[in-house]
């Protein structure tokens, strides 16, 4: 009982004090420049110069020492030997680019770029608009979404019962192995059938992926007005042509910002690689790879920053991209 | 217009239709692992769990008592006991392992000089001999069993009543609730500044955000937990919020920003021209308008916090009384792990909570979607 | 239902905490153990009365269970507190702990390039010239005990820095004695022998052995002790001594022969259980169940002391199965190798409880007391070879005492980016149908840049 007081005030002193400092920072701008009196209009164009840094403070704060710095210290680290005590310019760079795990991860990392994105969109989009009407449409959700909710390790046990394979004749404990020796065909190791192993791999995050493509997508589809939905088909069209041709144009902002954010992902894409074949019958991906060099054996510190450095560089045109797009937004 | 209503009840069809084979697709995986958690590890290794419901047929053996458990019948030494478990019933037997189901119950074979085996129906068996016996130990008798379908709580006995469980459970729900709320909160600030108050640099920190997405977590653990035990907060339970807010913080103000940009413009101008102050208006306007956004973002936030195990490990350490729910049900796993029916249970009883969080927040998410639209991009 | 009732007691017992820990076999009660020496460091070591110190391993579950059951009898002579931990993700996290300035007081650590490496970095200290002496004195085989816990310290000095305790031999094969006696199969002397054995099996339709690669995330290491045990009988110690330094190039034709000896029983579709295609993905936990199947999935599985805890529930050691020790050439040229690991206690904080843990660990009854329960063999020559708790376990002891030459597990041996890296990736490849001098070739070019 003691505990459980323990962790509700320590809960509460952890949310109040962000809170004091939202509502007493703004609270004190106002004390300092009230909207009010002579200079009012001043005070105003004053406080709204600093209020935007208030807002943001305290995630500027986190997001530098908590993210920001350490990209600075793998900067570092990246040109330094393994142990941290020699300068060794770029030749970690080098070095991996010499190297045929890394050209493999690199590739890999490609191939699930293109495919893992998309897949998981396109499910989540026909999920959503499937779903969206039927009675029980919830359930179905929340059925698709669970996937989300299954820790990695979960989820590699999960597809284990999937892919397990077993000598040709025995009895199957994979399901997939079971179909497909029902149907008179040879069990096969899907995680070691090079090059399909990776699509394997792939089918597991956008298993788990497409529930929050789902959620996000459903949300916006129903913020379409009615009326435009209504209008367009008196006009006759199809159920097909509102789906494509006024419905889709309408979320694209929304299908960008899922297919962004599944994309980085991907790009970080790590913990199911680890659980289910450790990067080995070429399925290496970059983040494995470079956990790989950080923590596994005698760990270099420098080779595995170095990827890391490289895994945030592949971000910049997503970064462009939304640059661009927060202009034209502000325009 | 009949044909057109026939048209209509069709499609309807093939929506539920479809709708109903994806979201079996979807569920199959997860439904193999439920089963599973119902059976014991041998069953899990021997069979598929969709024949879970089925009898089992199962081979293996069963040893006799020695020299010291026989008895004196008539002039003849015995050894008498059964190769069954309850529920299982004998389909064949054999005393040589190439050979396990060589005889039917019932038969009698002589092992070797002089000692004859019976094994009857109801799985009793009998060796006798002239002579006492001399072994070392008891005699292999290989069984082939049939036994009914039997699914077992076992797992989630062993599972629930692990010790420090309750403690974990605590531990999780102490980390998890301020590393959900504390960034929604942040970010739901800084979202709206992004998004409607106007600022140099505001598309190059838009942008930054999205960048500071894809830094992998692995790369900060080291400088950080350096950093927490250079500035005294050490291992605990604010080090672990701090890590979990910074770590959410890009995800959260990525989508609260691309959400907030889509809110009606008018509402919030006229507000501005009404002389309500940006605080006022955030408050008042923005965070309500707001619901299903910050709904979902703290779904997938609680998600993340509750499976997570390595930012635990690191920031708030691995002893008896800091471990959260992920880590003891590893500790049950063991060092070497290949305990598949502990794993199975274990990936369930950790779910069960996120998906109450998801079904008491989507009663919100969808009553919220109704009101705003989700733009942005 | 037994055993889950038992494991649920001992958990419940070990979780209750180190304050009412329960001595697992009564002070004074069992005269295999040599209670004195316990006595006597008891006394030597009154002085950390109430202090305390944390120790972080990879041991969890009932390994977890075994260890706490030793350090509780610590805790009883000398009233300090032993706070253990164990981590399944235990090599990331005493990295990362030890780099951010937050280390265990002792670490438990599995592999000796961990240690290494830990020891350049500065992270370890040094455990005494004493110390040294008492493992070249004490431990069969000592001086390579010695060497397998000596590393180049940040200074460059090489210094004892890490104590082993507790030993793994790998050198076993294990098999079931009543398959074996049904079919007539003799227990094979020679290196020879067991190839003739592998193949007369395989002539009568049975498979010969059961090979699982498969380890998560560490799949492959199973079939570098293959090769390690291949590259014993198949060429002198020095050469192995000359290849796990590199001295020895890996695509050396010696290592090449051992690689191509390895695939001889594990790349033929006939001598495996499940077919080549199988061996690299079977888990290494799950293969040796094959021995207990009826008819038998394989007859032999060549597998560390450790693997009976994974055999099938109900089975008994000495009984259900046995091991036999693998066998080496029978000119008689390289001895009776035996390959075995061992686990390392390094100190990383001036604690002074955790440099009388050291202490502790060299006292006979620190070994004997686990030998009395059970998965722990000791080279510690000053121990009652009676306190084993089984007739297969004492064997297995014995085998370490009388290893003509003993040699580390190669791979834990080597730069880690080779022997947890690309040697264990490079054997899956191998296995998959890659040539032995490709992966050889591999495994060198990547050691090359290494340097």
């Amino acid at each position: 009982m003691e505990l459980f007081w323990l962790a509700v005030s320590t809960i509460a002193i952890g949310v109040f004090g962000c809170v004091a400092w939202f509502w007493g920072s703004n609270l004190i701008l106002d004390r300092i420049y009230p909207p009010r009196g002579p200079n009012a209009g001043d005070n105003i164009r004053k406080a709204n110069q600093i209020r935007p840094w208030l807002f943001l403070g305290p995630a500027i704060l986190f997001l530098g020492v908590y993210l920001v710095y350490p990209i600075f210290d793998s900067l570092w680290r990246s040109m330094h030997n393994a142990r941290g005590s020699e300068f060794v310019g770029l030749s970690n760079y080098a070095w991996h680019m010499g190297d045929g795990k890394f050209r493999e991860s690199m590739r890999n990392n490609l191939l699930w770029l293109l495919v893992v994105p998309a897949l998981s969109t396109l499910f989540g989009l026909i999920a959503a608009q499937l779903t969206d009407r039927l009675k029980w449409g919830n359930i179905g959700k929340s059925l698709i979404f669970m996937p989300m909710a299954i820790s990695f390790v979960g989820a590699g046990v999960i597809w284990k019962f999937i892919y397990e394979y077993r000598a040709p004749g025995e009895t199957q404990i994979g399901l997939l192995n079971a179909i497909v020796q029902a149907l008179g065909g040879d069990p096969q190791l899907w995680l070691t059938l090079i090059p399909w192993n990776n699509l394997f791999l792939m089918i597991v995050l956008v298993w788990i992926q497409t529930g929050f493509a789902m959620v996000i997508l459903s949300a916006a589809l129903r913020g379409i007005p009615e009326e435009t939905i209504e209008a367009a088909i008196l006009d006759g069209a199809s159920p097909w042509q509102v789906f494509f041709k006024i419905k889709v144009p309408q979320i694209m902002g929304t299908i960008a910002v899922v297919w962004t954010t599944i994309t980085i992902v991907v790009l970080k894409v790590f913990d199911i690689v680890f659980v289910m074949t450790n990067g080995q019958w070429g399925t290496q991906v970059l983040a494995n790879l470079m956990y790989d060099w950080m923590f596994r054996g005698t760990p270099d510190y420098g080779r595995g920053s170095a990827i890391a450095i490289i895994l945030m560089l592949l971000v910049t045109p997503i970064m462009i991209w939304n640059i661009v797009n927060a202009r034209r937004e502000v325009r | 217009m009949e044909g057109m209503a026939g048209q209509k009840s069709s499609l309807v069809w093939a929506v539920n239709i479809a709708a109903f084979l994806l979201v079996l697709l979807w569920t199959i995986p997860t439904l193999g692992l439920l089963v599973s958690s119902f059976r014991d590890r041998d069953q899990i290794l021997t069979s598929g769990w969709w024949q879970s419901f089925s009898a089992q047929e199962a081979t293996g053996f069963v040893r006799t008592g020695t020299g010291d458990d026989a008895v004196q019948e008539d002039g003849q030494y015995v050894i008498e006991g059964t190769v069954l478990e309850e529920g299982q019933n004998l389909i064949g037997w054999g005393i040589r392992a190439r050979e396990p189901a060589a005889f039917q119950p019932g038969e009698t074979t002589e092992i070797e000089d002089g000692w004859q085996l019976t094994v009857a129906e109801d799985g009793s068996y009998r060796l006798t001999s002239d002579t006492p016996f001399e072994m070392r130990r008891g005699e292999r008798i290989f069984v082939t069993t049939g036994a009914p379908a039997r699914l077992t709580t076992e797992n989630y006995d062993r599972v629930l009543t692990a010790e420090g469980l309750g403690r974990a459970f605590m531990n999780t729900m102490t980390v998890t609730i301020p590393a959900t709320v504390i960034p929604i909160l942040i970010a739901a600030f800084a979202a709206y500044a992004l998004a409607w108050m106007e600022f140099p640099g505001r598309a190059l920190l838009t942008a930054a955000v999205v960048g500071l997405l894809v830094v992998p977590l692995q790369v900060a653990l080291i400088p950080l937990l350096r950093l927490h035990n250079e500035l005294g907060i050490g291992k605990g339970y604010l080090g672990i919020w701090l890590a979990h807010t910074g770590f959410g913080l890009p995800l959260a103000i990525y989508l609260l920003r691309n959400y907030m940009v889509g809110l009606p413009r008018e509402v919030i101008e006229s507000a501005r021209v009404d002389g309500a102050t940006e605080f006022q208006i955030f408050r008042k306007i923005i965070l309500p308008l707001s619901f299903p956004a910050l709904a979902s973002f703290a779904i997938f936030q609680f998600l993340w916090v509750w499976n997570d195990l390595l930012v635990a490990t690191v920031f708030l350490g691995n002893t008896r009384e800091q471990l959260v729910m992920t880590g003891v049900l590893r500790e049950l796993m063991g060092s070497k792990g290949g305990e598949w029916e502990i794993l199975a249970t274990s990936a369930f009883i950790s779910i069960a909570v996120p998906l109450i969080v998801f079904f008491a927040m989507q009663k919100y998410l969808v009553r919220g979607l109704l009101a705003g639209s989700v733009k942005g991009g | 239902m037994k055993a889950v009732f038992h494991t649920t007691v001992a958990l419940a017992a070990l979780l209750a905490g180190s304050a009412e820990a329960q001595l697992v076999i009564e002070k004074g009660s069992d005269d295999r153990i040599n209670w004195q020496s316990l006595e006597d460091f008891g006394a030597a070591h009154s002085d950390i009365e109430g202090q305390s110190v944390t120790i972080l391993g990879p041991w969890l579950g009932p390994d977890q269970e075994l260890f706490t059951s030793i350090t509780a009898y610590f805790e009883d002579v000398t009233g300090a507190t032993v706070n253990y931990s164990g981590s399944t993700s235990f090599e990331q996290q005493i990295v990362i702990d030890s780099e951010a300035g937050s280390p265990p007081d002792i670490a438990v650590l599995p592999q000796p390039g961990l240690a290494a490496d830990l020891a350049a970095k500065g992270h370890l200290r040094d455990l005494g010239e004493e110390t040294a002496q008492w493992v070249r004195d004490n431990y069969a085989a000592g001086e390579s005990w010695v060497a397998l816990s000596t590393y180049a310290g940040q200074d460059g000095a090489e210094r004892m820095f890490a104590f082993p305790y507790k030993a793994d031999v790998k050198s076993l094969v294990w098999y079931v004695p009543e398959n074996f006696e049904d079919a007539e199969y003799e227990i094979p002397e020679t290196y020879e022998d067991l190839k003739a054995l592998t193949e007369q099996m395989a002539a009568d339709g049975e498979t010969p052995w059961c090979i699982g690669l498969a380890s998560g995330g560490a799949t492959g290491w199973p079939a570098t002790d293959w090769v390690e045990d291949l590259m014993l009988r198949l060429n002198s110690p020095e050469d192995y001594d000359a290849w796990t330094t590199n001295a020895l190039p890996f695509n050396d034709p010696k290592v090449v022969a051992a690689i191509e000896d390895f695939g001889w029983f594990a790349k033929n579709d006939d001598f495996v259980a499940g077919g080549t295609a199988s061996v690299a993905s079977n888990d290494f936990r799950e293969s040796p169940a094959g021995l207990f199947e009826s008819p038998p999935g394989c007859y032999m599985h060549r597998q560390a002391s450790f693997i009976p805890s994974f055999f099938p529930e109900g089975t008994v050691e000495g009984e259900d199965y046995d091991f036999f020790y693998f066998p080496a050439p029978a000119d008689g040229s390289v001895g009776q190798p035996v390959l075995g690991g061992g686990t390392l206690f390094g100190v990383f904080t001036d604690n002074p409880v955790a440099m009388a843990f050291v202490e502790f660990l060299k006292t006979p009854a620190a070994h004997e007391l686990w030998m009395a329960q059970s998965g722990f063999t000791t080279p510690h020559t000053g121990v009652n070879m009676d306190a084993y708790a089984s007739e297969t376990q004492r064997k297995m002891g014995q085998i370490l005492l009388d290893a003509t030459t003993f040699r580390f597990d190669g791979s834990d041996l080597m730069p880690g980016a080779v022997g947890a890296g690309v040697f264990w990736t490079a054997m899956v490849d191998f296995v998959g149908g890659a040539s032995a001098q490709d992966v050889a070739d591999r495994i060198q070019q990547t050691w090359a840049t290494l340097k």
